[in-house]
């Protein structure tokens, strides 16, 4: 075992004061990928009922003496719906903390290096959720329609149009239509709703080369997280913005940095930098899990054939799901025949701890050469 | 046996630090009775491996993984406890002797605990031979004191003596359906 790089040895130190604070059992260290599963739920629960009351229209013209529109139907859920505004600043700041707690997540799996080789899918998966995420929390900027909306609206429009080839079908994919219009803004709500729902698509890629992924944390931390977010509701309730006017040019003022970053590159570089910084920031994100320095070559498990009785414990013990049983040869006296994926195996030894024949081995400690050592030290004292 | 109690620490490379306080034949520095080997997992421990070194004279075992949660290989340390307790197959066999096991989860920061812990367990186990217990696997089943010492008094309380034998129980015939 190499030394710990520094990277992890915070976490481990961090870890270690949690661990005494509060036992093993609730430390969210433990939880870093199930929190912001948990927070997905907060989110799709609040948004339900957001979603009750959304207009999603730039102006209502058979209605036209009171103006029903994306801007006054959120006006309406903050003022009149009783709990309104806490429903709605739960949902932002819930969205807030999904991306913190992503963040969290990956630079955990960074450091305690659990990213790559075998577990290549998963980190590329995750590069998409946090896109799809980043994406679906500006949508949610859109949809209040005021003047950072339109704002935000127009600059991704020209960023979007700067794009060579496709440039202006993309814009028109994403104004939905030529020019802002109502069926712009229903366009948001249905990239808003339809990509997080797709989350769950994504999010089962994410899990289907884990066994058992750990996704629901214990209900004590749940109930702290959900405290949390109401107490930053309580402490900084949503401030009242002015409604977009298609007339106006509106200017960037205050602006959340954890959803809206990339647009304060896009103001400050331009498109085309602003293209190629995030083309490369993707790029490196997905070269990352290549094994580019410092990853031990894993020598995969090896079934011993004529000793495996088929008996399916290591198959389903494997975290990595690497094992398959598959129909014995004809001359064997049972009915299955554990075999294992190579390119899936981490190495780590967890079938051989399952397997009481003794019928799986990892080439560079077999467990014969285990027992055997085990006497050795006893009998040499 | 002499008066030096042989324990066999089966432990996880991962799992508290032991390269700086053991001496070059896998022995620790001032507890040279304590013999280590290291694997890459504590999911790699088979319970067969506990029952041999039992077996073959030594006066306890030491099974050490990771902190219960944080598996480098995502659940091979929760895999290896269930195991012991008997929650999951392949399980120790009924007439281990289970006083002899203990099982700690600690961190890599967490060395001193495990030194402290070995050394309490050697005591222990010498007071059981001084009892006039007998040092290998006993013949007939062992009395229902039976336990799995952890590192947490909470845990403790969680495996009762009675559920573990249940648990131990179902392990095995599910063994036998197997065969």
């Amino acid at each position: 075992m190499e030394k710990t790089s520094w990277l992890n040895n915070i976490f481990l130190v961090m870890e270690d004061i949690t661990n005494k604070v509060m036992k093993s059992k609730y430390n969210p260290f433990y939880y870093h990928g199930a929190l912001p599963q948990f927070i997905m739920y907060i989110l799709f629960l609040s948004g339900l009922l957001l979603f009750a009351y959304y207009v999603p229209t730039i102006d209502n013209a058979y209605n036209s003496k009171n103006l029903v529109n994306a801007y006054t139907s959120v006006d309406y859920i903050t003022e009149q719906i009783p709990f309104g505004a806490v429903i709605r600043a739960a949902h932002r700041y819930a969205g807030d903390a999904m991306v913190i707690f992503i963040v969290l997540h990956a630079i955990r799996v960074w450091a305690t290096d659990r990213f790559r080789q075998y577990r290549w899918v998963q980190w590329i998966s995750g590069v998409v959720l946090f896109l799809m995420v980043m994406f679906i929390g500006q949508t949610g900027y859109y949809l209040i329609w005021d003047e950072r909306s339109l704002l935000l609206t127009r600059m991704t429009v020209s960023a979007l149009a700067a794009i060579p080839f496709c440039g202006e079908f993309l814009s028109h994919w994403f104004l939905n239509g030529r020019t802002i219009s109502n069926l712009t803004l229903s366009n948001f709500l249905f990239i808003h709703i339809g990509l997080s729902f797709s989350l769950m698509f994504a999010l089962w890629i994410h899990y289907v080369r884990m066994t058992r992924p750990v996704i629901t944390p214990p209900p004590a931390l749940n109930y702290a997280l959900l405290g949390m977010v109401f107490i930053l509701v309580y402490l900084f309730p949503l401030t009242e913005t002015k409604m977009a006017n298609m007339a106006t040019q509106p200017t960037m003022s205050e602006v959340d940095v954890i959803f809206l970053w990339p647009y304060q590159l896009l103001a400050a570089v331009g498109e085309y930098p602003f293209w190629i910084i995030m083309l490369l920031l993707l790029i490196g994100l997905c070269v990352i899990p290549g094994n580019i320095y410092g990853a031990k070559p894993v020598e995969a498990a090896e079934v011993v054939n004529n000793k495996c009785v088929g008996c399916r414990l290591c198959s389903l013990d494997c975290p990595y799901q690497a094992i398959e049983m598959v129909p014995a040869p004809a001359d064997s006296r049972f009915k299955l025949l554990a075999t294992v994926k190579a390119q899936r195996c981490s190495g780590c030894g967890v079938c051989v701890g399952a397997c009481a024949f003794d019928a799986i081995d990892l080439p560079n400690l077999e467990d014969a050469q285990v027992t055997a050592r085990i006497k050795e030290l006893v009998e040499a004292s | 046996m002499a008066e030096e109690k042989t324990i066999i620490t089966l432990i996880c490379e991962r799992a508290a630090e032991v390269d700086s306080v053991m001496n070059e034949n896998d022995t620790l520095k001032d507890q040279p009775n304590v013999k280590v080997i290291k694997f890459p997992c504590s999911g790699m421990i088979q319970p067969l491996m506990v029952e041999a070194a039992l077996k073959a004279g030594a006066s306890g075992v030491v099974v050490c993984g990771c902190q219960i949660g944080d598996c480098y290989f995502r659940e091979g340390n929760r895999m290896i406890k269930e195991r012991l307790l008997g929650g999951r197959p392949p399980g120790l066999k009924a007439n281990t002797d289970r006083r002899r096991v203990l099982a700690l989860w600690l961190s890599r920061k967490q060395t001193d605990r495990f030194l402290s812990q070995t050394k309490e367990f050697v005591s222990f186990v010498s007071s059981l031979e001084d009892s006039g217990a007998k040092a290998a696997v006993p013949e007939k089943a062992p009395p229902k004191v039976e336990k799995v010492e952890k590192t947490k008094k909470a845990e403790k309380v969680e495996e009762k003596a009675t559920e573990k034998a249940e648990a131990t129980e179902k392990a095995e015939s599910s063994d036998k359906d197997k065969e």
